[in-house]
Parts: C-alpha cells; sequence; structure tokens
C-alpha cells in the first residue's frame, strides 16, 4: 500500500467515447462491452512504477451528459491529470474538444497535465478525424497525444503512465509546491517532498502520515 | 414547500398585531441607520442592538426577514474590511435563523427561523457568498459562517447541498476547515455531516478533496474510541460517505486501506471501563465494518465483488482477532457492543468459505488456558444471561454452518457423550473440553435442574449443526445418553430426549399459564431443532415414532390451546414429517397410521388449519422487517436505553401475539423457506395417503373360484372368511368416512365463524375429489396412451422388417463392391511388384522419364541454392572475420559478444514462435 507519490486523475470527454472502458482496461485489464452509463463520478485506482518508484494513481470517471458538468467541475482543482478523449470514429466528440478544454482551463490548477486520448483506434475502417488532426489539436493546445484503444488496451498502459512521467517530472523541476495537496499530489514514503523540502531536509506535513 | 406566501400572510397578520408593528418599525428604523448611517459607530451601535433584537424573539426574526436579508447580504459583499460590521451582520444572520425556544409554547405561531432559512437559501447567490467568507482571516467570521450554514442546512437541507454543489470549490473550502482550528473543526465537522446525508454526489466530492484521511487523522488525534463525541461525529461523517457507495468503499480500500477503522476496535491493554461515549464510538466503529462487509445497502448483482473483496480484505487485517477480543475475550464490554460484535463476525463468514476457515481456526486465551473461538463462543451462548446476546451469537454458527458440510461435521464429530459428571463442574472452569461435550452438557441441563433455557440455547446450536446434513444427523441419532439416575429406566437416545424436553417444556408452560410471567422461545426453539433434523431423515421418524408416547404427545401439542400458534404450528410440521419421511412399513409407524391418528385426533382440516394459522403470524408473514436495518445513533444515547428502545419497538410490532419476538431473528429466512416447503409436500402427501387405504384383503378373482379338489363345504368356508375380512374392512372404511364426514360437517358448522376452516375444508373436499377424478382420467389416459403404443410398435415392427431387408441388400452389394476392390487392388498390387522387380520395365515409360527429369531438374535447382548460400556464408565468414580482428584491436571479447548474439537470436526465434 506504501508509494512515494498518490496522483490523482480526472477521465473527461463526451459520453460515449469510453472513459469508462479506458478506467476498466487500466485497473482490471478488461474490456465490457457493455456497461452502464456512468453516473455522477465512478473510481479507480492502480499502482505503477516510475523510475523505480511506486505511485499510486487515483482516477476518477466522470460522466459526460452536460447535466453533470456542474458536479464533475468539483473535480478538476484537485486533479494533478486529466485524460481528455474522444472517439475517433465520431467527429462532433472530436469538435467539443474545445469547450472541454476551456473548462478544465477555468475550473483547473494551471499546473495540471493533460494527456488527449484519440479512443477506439481499433475501428480504423470507421475513422473520422485522423491523427495528424489530433496531433495538430494537441500541439496547439500543448496537450501530451495518443491514439489508443480500450478495447485491444492498445497505448491505455502508456497513456496512463505517460501522463505520470509528466507530473513526476513537473515535480522533479520543482513545478508543484508538493505539500499543498490541491494540486493532486501527495507525498507518500520515499518520495521526495518537493525541492524546498529537500533542501533544508525537513519533510512535508502533508504526506507521508497514512499509507 | 413554499413559504414565501405564508410568509407574507404572516407578516399581515404580524403587522396587524400592534405591539409587533411596533418592533417592526424598531427593527426598521435600526435597518435603516445601518445602511444609511454616516458615523460608523453609529452602524456598529445600531447592529449590535439589531442582533441583540433578532435573537430575542419570534415576532422579531419574522420582522427582521425579508426586509433585513438586503442590508445584511449588502454589508457581506461590500464592507468586508469593515470586520465589526461584518460580524455582526453575522451573527444577526445567525439570530434570525435559529429557532427560539420559547416559541415552542406557542405551537399555533409560525416558525420564523425556518421562514428565514427559507427566504435566504433561495437565492443561490447568498450561499456563495456565505461559502466566500469561509476564507477571511478572522476566526469570528468562520465560525459564524459555518454556524449559519449548518442553521440553513438543518431547515433547507436539499437546497443548501445544491447549492454547495454548484458552487465552484464549495466543498473544498468546507474541507479545508476541518484543518482549522479545534472550535472550527469541530464545526464543520457536524456541517459535513449533514451536508453528506443522503447526497451521493457530495459524498464522492468529499471523499475526492481527501475526506478519509482527515476523518482519520481526527480520530487518531483525539484518542480513538476513547476520544470525546468528536469521534462520533467523525465516524458518523465516515459512514455517510460509506453507507451507500461502493466507489467509496473501494476508495478506502485501495488507497488507506481498512487498517485505520479496523484499529479502532483494538482495545488497549484490558479495559474495565466502557465510559457511555466509548460504547457509542465502539458501536459506531461496528458499524462502519458492519458496512464495509455488507458491501452497498441496494446490492446489485454484479457489484458483489466489492463486498467479498471487502470481506476478505478486513480479514486479511486481523479484523477477526479485534472482534474476537472485543466480543468474547473482553468482559467488560457492554452487551450492545459485544452483540454488534457478533453480528459483524456472523456476517464476516457468510458465503465465504476461506474466512470461514480463519474463525474456525482461530484459538483464544494465553498459554495452557487456549480454547477454540467457536467454544468460547459456544460457552457464552450457554451462559450469558442476556437474551440479545445469545441470539447475536448464535447468528455466528448459523452462518459458519451454511453450506459448510465441513465445518458441521467438524463440529458435529466431537459430539461423544461423557460419562455423567460426578460433580457438577462448570463449564467455565474447563476449558479442555470439547465443543460436543459442551453443546450436550448444555443439552441435558435441564435434566438436573430443569434449565430448560440452557438446553433450548443448545438446542438451537445443534439445529445448526444437523440442517441439511444428513452424515451429521445420523450422527447426532446414534447418541445415547445414560440415564440420570441409572437404577431407573434404560439409556435413552438424544433424539427422544429433547422430545422429552419439549414435553417438560410445555407442561410447565401451562402450569405458569396464569402467571403473565413474559413470553417464551423454548418450545419453539426444541421444535425448530426436531423440525430440522427430520427433514429427509427417516431414521430420524423412526426414533420419534419408537415411543407411542411421542406421537401421542405431539398430536396433544398441536391441538393444546395453551400453546401459541407458532408451537402449534411447528407441532404439526413435525407430525407431517413423520408422514411425508416416513419409510416404516409396521403397523401402527407407518405413514398411514400417523395420517389415520391425525384424522382420528383432530380432523384433517383443523390439522391443517394449524398451518394457515401459523403463516398468518408475524414471525412468518412476509411484511416482516428484516432485522437489520439501518438505525442512526442519536448523539448521546445511553447504549442500555437504545437496546431497550429495539425490543420496545419490536413489541410494538406483535402486541398481542404470545409468540416471543426474538424468534424474529431465531427464525432465518431459510428456515421459514422450508417450512414453507415442507407445508406444501405435508398436505400433498397427507391427501395421497388418505385418499388410498391400504387395502387388508387382496381380491384376485381366481380365488373366487372353486378351486379344483376342493370341496363345497371348504370353498363356502373359504368365501366366508373372505367375505367377513371384506366386511370388516368396509366397517373400517365406514368408520372413517363418518369421521370425515364429521370433519366436513363440523368444519361446516364453523362455517359462519371460522370462514378460513370452511375454506380449508371445501379445498380438502376438491382435493380429495379431484385426486380421485385425476386418477381415473389417468388410466383410462393409460389405456388409451397403451393402445397407441402397440399400434406404434407393430407399426415400427415393420418397417424395421421392411429396413431389414433393404440393409440386408445394402450390404450385399458393399461386399460386391469390396470384392471387386480388393481385386483391384491385387491387380495393381502386382503391377507395383512387377514394376520394382524390372519384370515390365516397358509398361509406364512416359510416367517414369518425367519422373526422372523432375527429380533431376529439381536436384539441380536446390544444388543452385545451396551454392548461392555457401558463397553468402562465405562472404558473411570474411565479414565476421574482418570485423572480429577489427574488434580484437579494439580490446573487445568477440567470443563472448559471437555467443550473446547467438543467444538473443535464439530467444527471438522463440518469442516469435509464440
Ligand atoms: N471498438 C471499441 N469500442 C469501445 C472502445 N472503448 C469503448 N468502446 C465502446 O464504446 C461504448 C461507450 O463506452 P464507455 O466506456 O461507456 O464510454 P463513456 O461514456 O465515455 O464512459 C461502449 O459500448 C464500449 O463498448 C474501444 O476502444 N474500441
Ligand atoms: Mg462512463
Amino acid at each position: 500500500m506504501s508509494y512515494a507519490y498518490l496522483f490523482k486523475y480526472i477521465i473527461i470527454g463526451d459520453t460515449g467515447v469510453g472513459k469508462s472502458c479506458l478506467l476498466l482496461q487500466f485497473t482490471d485489464k478488461r474490456f465490457q462491452p457493455v456497461h452502464d452509463l456512468t453516473i455522477g463520478v465512478e473510481f479507480g485506482a492502480r499502482m505503477i512504477t516510475i523510475d523505480n518508484k511506486p505511485i499510486k494513481l487515483q482516477i476518477w470517471d466522470t460522466a459526460g451528459q452536460e447535466s453533470f458538468r456542474s458536479i464533475t467541475r468539483s473535480y478538476y482543482r484537485g486533479a494533478a491529470g486529466a485524460l481528455l478523449v474522444y472517439d475517433i470514429t465520431r467527429r462532433e466528440t472530436f469538435n467539443h474538444l474545445a469547450s472541454w478544454l476551456e473548462d478544465a482551463r477555468q475550473h483547473a490548477n494551471a499546473n495540471m497535465t493533460i494527456m488527449l486520448i484519440g479512443n477506439k483506434c481499433d475501428l480504423a475502417h470507421r475513422r473520422a478525424v485522423s491523427t495528424e488532426e489530433g496531433e495538430q489539436f494537441a500541439k496547439e493546445h500543448g496537450l501530451i497525444f495518443m491514439e489508443a484503444s480500450a478495447k485491444t488496451a492498445q497505448n491505455v498502459e502508456e497513456a496512463f503512465i505517460k501522463t505520470a512521467a509528466t507530473i513526476y517530472k513537473k515535480i522533479q523541476d520543482g513545478v508543484f509546491d508538493v505539500s499543498n495537496e490541491s494540486y493532486g499530489i501527495k507525498v507518500g514514503y520515499g518520495g521526495i517532498p518537493g525541492p524546498s523540502g529537500g533542501r533544508d531536509g525537513s519533510t512535508s506535513q502533508g504526506g507521508g502520515c497514512c499509507g | 414547500m413554499d413559504l414565501a406566501s405564508r410568509y407574507k400572510g404572516v407578516v399581515g397578520m404580524v403587522f396587524g398585531d400592534n405591539q409587533s408593528s411596533n418592533e417592526d418599525s424598531y427593527i426598521q428604523r435600526l435597518l435603516d441607520r445601518i445602511s444609511n448611517g454616516t458615523l460608523p459607530d453609529d452602524r456598529r451601535t445600531a447592529i449590535v442592538e439589531l442582533q441583540s433584537v433578532v435573537a430575542e424573539s419570534n415576532a422579531a426574526q419574522l420582522a427582521f426577514g425579508a426586509a433585513g436579508f438586503p442590508v445584511i447580504v449588502g454589508i457581506l459583499k461590500d464592507q468586508r474590511d469593515d470586520l465589526e460590521m461584518v460580524r455582526g451582520a453575522l451573527e444577526t444572520l445567525l439570530g434570525a435563523l435559529t429557532p427560539i425556544d420559547h416559541a415552542r409554547a406557542q405551537k399555533t405561531e409560525v416558525q420564523a427561523a425556518l421562514m428565514n432559512s427559507d427566504l435566504l437559501s433561495r437565492e443561490a447567490e447568498n450561499i456563495t457568498l456565505l461559502l466566500s467568507l469561509l476564507e477571511e482571516e478572522d476566526f469570528y467570521v468562520r465560525y459564524y459562517t459555518l454556524q449559519i450554514l449548518t442553521a440553513l442546512l438543518m431547515n433547507s437541507q436539499n437546497r443548501l447541498q445544491e447549492a454547495i454543489l454548484t458552487t465552484p470549490r464549495g466543498i473544498t473550502r468546507l474541507m479545508d476547515m476541518l484543518m482549522d482550528r479545534e472550535v472550527i473543526r469541530n464545526e464543520a465537522l457536524l456541517l459535513l455531516t449533514h451536508l453528506t446525508r443522503e447526497a451521493e454526489e457530495i459524498q464522492k466530492i468529499v471523499v475526492f478533496e481527501g475526506a478519509f484521511e482527515k476523518i482519520f487523522s481526527i480520530i487518531k488525534e483525539e484518542g480513538g474510541s476513547d476520544g470525546d463525541v468528536v469521534v462520533q461525529d467523525c465516524l458518523e461523517l465516515l459512514n455517510n460517505l460509506l453507507r451507500s457507495s461502493s466507489s467509496n468503499q473501494i476508495l478506502l480500500r485501495e488507497t488507506m486501506g481498512f487498517e485505520p477503522i479496523i484499529s479502532i476496535l483494538k482495545l488497549r491493554g484490558i479495559t474495565y471501563k466502557f465510559t457511555q461515549q466509548k460504547t457509542v464510538n465502539l458501536l459506531s466503529a461496528l458499524e462502519t465494518i458492519n458496512m464495509l462487509i455488507m458491501g452497498r445497502a441496494d446490492t446489485e448483482p454484479g457489484k458483489d465483488s466489492n463486498k467479498l473483496a471487502n470481506r476478505t480484505v478486513l480479514v486479511q487485517k486481523k479484523l477477526l482477532d479485534y472482534l474476537l477480543m472485543l466480543g468474547v475475550e473482553s468482559q467488560w464490554a457492554p452487551v450492545a457492543v459485544r452483540c454488534m460484535t457478533f453480528k459483524c463476525i456472523g456476517d464476516l463468514i457468510d458465503g465465504h468459505p476461506k474466512n470461514r476457515d480463519i474463525l474456525a481456526s482461530k484459538v483464544l486465551g494465553e498459554d495452557r488456558q487456549v480454547e477454540p473461538a467457536l467454544n468460547s463462543i459456544l460457552r457464552i451462548i450457554l451462559q450469558t444471561s442476556s437474551i440479545q446476546e445469545f441470539v447475536a451469537a448464535d447468528y455466528v454458527f448459523k452462518t459458519f454452518c451454511e453450506k459448510n458440510t465441513e465445518g458441521q461435521t467438524m463440529l458435529a464429530s466431537t459430539l461423544i457423550p461423557q460419562p455423567h459428571p460426578t460433580s457438577r463442574d462448570h463449564l467455565e472452569d474447563d476449558v479442555h473440553m470439547s465443543f460436543g461435550s459442551m453443546l450436550l452438557r448444555g443439552l441435558c441441563s435441564g435434566e438436573a435442574d430443569g434449565d430448560l433455557e440452557t438446553c433450548c440455547r443448545a438446542a438451537s446450536i445443534l439445529s445448526h449443526v444437523v440442517k441439511d446434513n444428513l452424515r451429521c444427523k445420523e450422527k447426532a441419532l446414534k447418541i445415547v445418553l445414560e440415564s440420570p439416575m441409572p437404577s431407573m429406566g434404560t439409556p435413552e437416545p438424544l433424539f427422544q430426549r429433547i422430545v422429552r424436553y419439549l414435553a417438560v417444556a410445555s407442561s410447565m408452560k401451562s402450569k405458569e399459564k396464569s402467571s403473565t410471567l413474559g413470553k417464551s422461545y423454548i418450545q419453539q426453539i426444541i421444535l425448530k431443532l426436531l423440525v430440522t433434523w427430520t427433514v429427509d431423515c427417516p431414521t430420524a421418524v423412526q426414533c420419534f415414532l419408537d415411543s407411542r408416547h411421542h406421537l401421542t404427545f405431539l398430536l396433544e401439542l398441536v391441538t393444546d390451546p395453551a400453546a401459541t400458534v407458532c408451537i402449534r404450528g411447528l407441532a404439526s410440521i413435525l407430525l407431517g414429517e413423520c408422514v411425508i419421511y416416513n419409510k416404516s412399513i409396521e403397523n401402527g409407524k407407518d405413514a398411514f397410521s400417523v395420517v389415520d391418528a391425525v384424522g382420528q385426533k383432530m380432523g384433517l382440516t383443523s390439522y391443517f388449519s394449524k398451518f394457515e394459522e401459523m403463516q398468518n403470524s408475524f414471525i412468518f408473514s412476509p411484511s416482516k422487517k428484516p432485522p437489520q436495518g439501518y438505525k442512526p445513533l442519536t448523539r448521546t444515547p445511553t447504549p442500555s436505553e437504545a437496546e431497550i428502545n429495539e425490543v420496545d419497538e419490536v413489541d410494538e410490532m406483535v402486541k398481542g401475539n404470545e409468540d416471543h419476538p426474538m424468534l424474529l431473528s431465531l427464525f432465518d429466512a431459510s428456515f421459514i423457506g422450508l417450512v414453507k416447503s415442507l407445508e406444501g409436500n405435508i398436505r400433498e402427501r397427507i391427501v395421497d395417503v388418505y385418499s388410498r387405504p391400504k387395502s387388508e384383503v387382496a381380491v384376485v378373482p381366481a380365488d373366487l373360484e372353486q378351486k379344483s379338489g376342493e370341496n363345497e363345504k371348504d370353498y363356502i368356508n373359504r368365501l366366508k372368511a373372505f367375505i367377513e375380512k371384506q366386511c370388516s374392512e368396509i366397517q373400517n372404511l365406514l368408520a372413517r368416512n363418518a369421521a370425515l364426514a364429521e370433519d366436513v360437517a363440523s368444519s361446516g358448522r364453523n362455517e359462519q365463524s371460522q370462514g378460513s376452516e370452511q375454506r380449508a375444508s371445501t379445498v380438502m373436499d376438491k382435493v380429495q375429489m379431484e385426486s380421485i377424478r385425476r386418477e381415473l382420467q389417468e388410466t383410462s389416459q393409460r389405456l388409451e396412451t397403451v393402445k397407441a403404443e402397440k399400434a406404434k410398435i407393430e407399426s415400427e415392427a415393420s418397417s424395421n422388417k421392411n429396413m431389414a431387408a433393404k440393409l440386408e441388400f445394402d450390404l450385399k452389394s458393399l461386399s460386391d463392391a469390396y470384392n471387386s476392390l480388393e481385386q483391384a487392388n491385387y491387380h495393381l498390387e502386382q503391377e507395383v511388384k512387377s514394376l520394382k522387380g524390372g519384370e515390365s520395365p516397358m509398361q509406364f515409360p512416359d510416367i517414369e522419364a518425367i519422373k526422372e527429369e523432375v527429380r533431376k531438374e529439381a536436384q539441380k535447382e536446390s544444388e543452385d541454392e545451396l551454392n548461392d548460400l555457401l558463397v553468402c556464408l562465405g562472404q558473411e565468414e570474411s565479414k565476421v572475420e574482418k570485423l572480429s580482428a577489427k574488434l580484437i584491436e579494439l580490446g573487445v571479447d568477440v567470443d563472448k559478444l559471437l555467443e550473446d548474439i547467438g543467444d538473443e537470436s535464439e530467444a527471438q526465434a522463440e518469442s516469435e514462435e509464440d
């Protein structure tokens, strides 16, 4: 149960793009073709390793419908990472990215790492958004980008881990004050309590106590 | 509820009132001074005055309402720098929202505080404004704001939940308050507890904001279960978060784990004193544990995995040890705590074979005084003075034995009667006593001092041990007990001993009938054992019927007006089991005799009516509420009070019923299901037996003829004897018929008064007529089918004949074909031989030539390819040589390198195969 860091993620994007499936593939390594519509927010967790350090990911899967937006917004600020998902076979889910991004920028902390995921890449024959367009959008808005498939598991691990690696790097670079939990990061055993804490040798108050 | 319109009405009424209208103008003046005053000091005095007026009377609160809010909100919005004004404004607001106690005296008066809450919370903006005040530096500002929010929440819960949910970072701010100074923290805790009630989305966000960590750190800080009411508040908040959200349960399990909650149950050293607060804290923590054990309140089918995972993890984290410590070993824990603990243990092992085995392997005590935990629990069951505790601990054995053949066998294996104890040693002194010995000792404790209470508790445990387990039933049936006074009587089977206790209990009961001394459950529980034991077990029926007195007694019990509905019903079921599981052919003990005895004693109608009466009683009625309902602990209950309340509640429900309310818990769903299914079988079987009396005289038509060589006299005598037998049988049947007619007639007589019995009797008649008609129908149908079958078989036979002929023909042509094939084959073989031998080389010249040509060509081609390869290899080899030389020059271990390359390519080849 002990971890060096704990990162909180949220998964956002239109309904039906495969957010819940991506989470299930990542936490349980399985694909469930038919499952319930997410109501509000669901939770999943998994341990990963980055730089030989155990890192716990707490992931909140949100409902995409407009009626839940005000609820899901409450999760933005406390998240260190967000997976913004669209469906490569449904153009409109790509078109809505800007509005999702706007929401995130408005409610999240400025340093939140956002990973753009073009999901369902196993359905290449029904593709409606090209890889280049995805890349282009990500580049324009400073996001990391990957196409993935919750069905075949292609790039699913990678997407979650790459996001974590980016956050980890930001910590190393001293971007966050990790003693402040509102960034969605917690220091556990063996984590460096941020550059400042590391220098003067004191351990941070917020972390480590409850691993 | 729309209070605004009512408010206007009331204000009108208030204005109509002289005194109030004075108050109103006074408040108007104050508000005027506050909003239009130019001297800061005067404004401050005005708000202090306003605050005290509003806090004093309902009328002032009413008068303040609509006019006051804009002024106060204005201060909070625009004059944040004027701390004193802000504080005053908040205090006034709080006063306007707090119900005034003595206002309750006048019941007709409208609650001004309620209406003010409604007015204020109507605007979500106001809530947002209040939430923003939580970020102020000043302690009092935050403190009053929290109190105002709590007051609003109490009065308009839904609206406030919505407003907070839609305010960006609203919940975050409240959560931050948990890390504030103690007073604020406690206030925030209360607020959050109210806020999270039945609001799933808020529950999740609160958890997202790290509620679990914060709650457990506060609990730890406050000293765990030894802490004060703050710990209770923390646990209540925790329970709100976990009660109906499997998502939150998973989160707790996957991140912090269950240790923090389990460790609250850990007693430090030997605890002698359980204060009221400690008891409540422990009960709250046990409630949390229970939620985790049960998964979500409404279990969706797919989400079972969460429940099972919770149970597994809880036991991994040593929960069982702490529970056993709390419920079994700690003798000072209050009964309520011990009961809840047993419930948790029972649920923890329910349907979880691994946890069951872990419990079975647990031992308690130290050094030489260790004994299996299950034995300790049994001892508690036999000895406790609390009925609740008996029932709670009984539940552990119920879940342990359910669908656990091995566990039952293990328990039953120790059921070996000990030689009669010379001095009556006490159960508690002997930790070396086996489970079975203790149980038998308990069962027989009625012998010495008529202590049937202990006996019936042991009977309850035995019924779990033998339930659905034929081997255990047989094993227990073989137990023979010495007679208490060896000089008198012979050894007695355990089963019969228990029947005897039932008889003793019922005779005691009828003696005590006049005394209104409480309800008993002894007979019911013993009957439950006998009913459970006899299911599917002819040996038990035999054992029961071995003594003629038993049947007589049971018949008496069924008709005993002093017995309760439940006792009569269960006795009828037992009686019925003696019919359906009866394998005896012995006269007087077979199924027919039992049915006959029932018919003679009370008539079938009256017998069947016992079932109906029981099914309609509160214990069996489907509307009975599940014994484990959610019931929040109040903030300062005394545990004993809580217990009493619980019993009262049940009593309320069963008023006018003679059966003990505890039976609600002891007669679990599976037993009730069993009784219902038995009832159906019994009805069917009895009708069956009754409508087909076994004939005493076999009628064989040939017997009626005069045998050859038989003289007339002998023939006549024989016929006479035959007729006599038949005559007596007819007499017999007539008597039975008369009894039945009387039964019908008497139920007809009761028709007006007892509709249900009448219905039962006509049902009976119908059933019988129906069965005869059915038989007739069946027979004629059978005849038809036999006829049809015959025709079918005949036609089948003829078609088979045809088929056989055809097959024969086919076979012949097949064998012809085979022969010619063989011939052809023979020729071919000859040809091959001759070809090989070169006897006739010119027979197939073309083929041979072509073959040869092709062979040569192929050879040439592969030779060419080989050459190419060799050339390539040579080139490669020379390359390797050159490179090796170069590498050696550079100081590299070339041999090693080449070896590695070999390994790699092998590995690659392997993985490619995968
Ligand atoms: N072919 C394919 N289907 C997917 C994939 N991911 C999700 N789906 C399907 O898309 C539908 C919506 O998925 P869901 O996870 O509920 O979407 P959400 O509303 O974003 O949570 C489901 O029917 C899934 O079976 C994928 O990678 N490939
Ligand atoms: Mg979903």
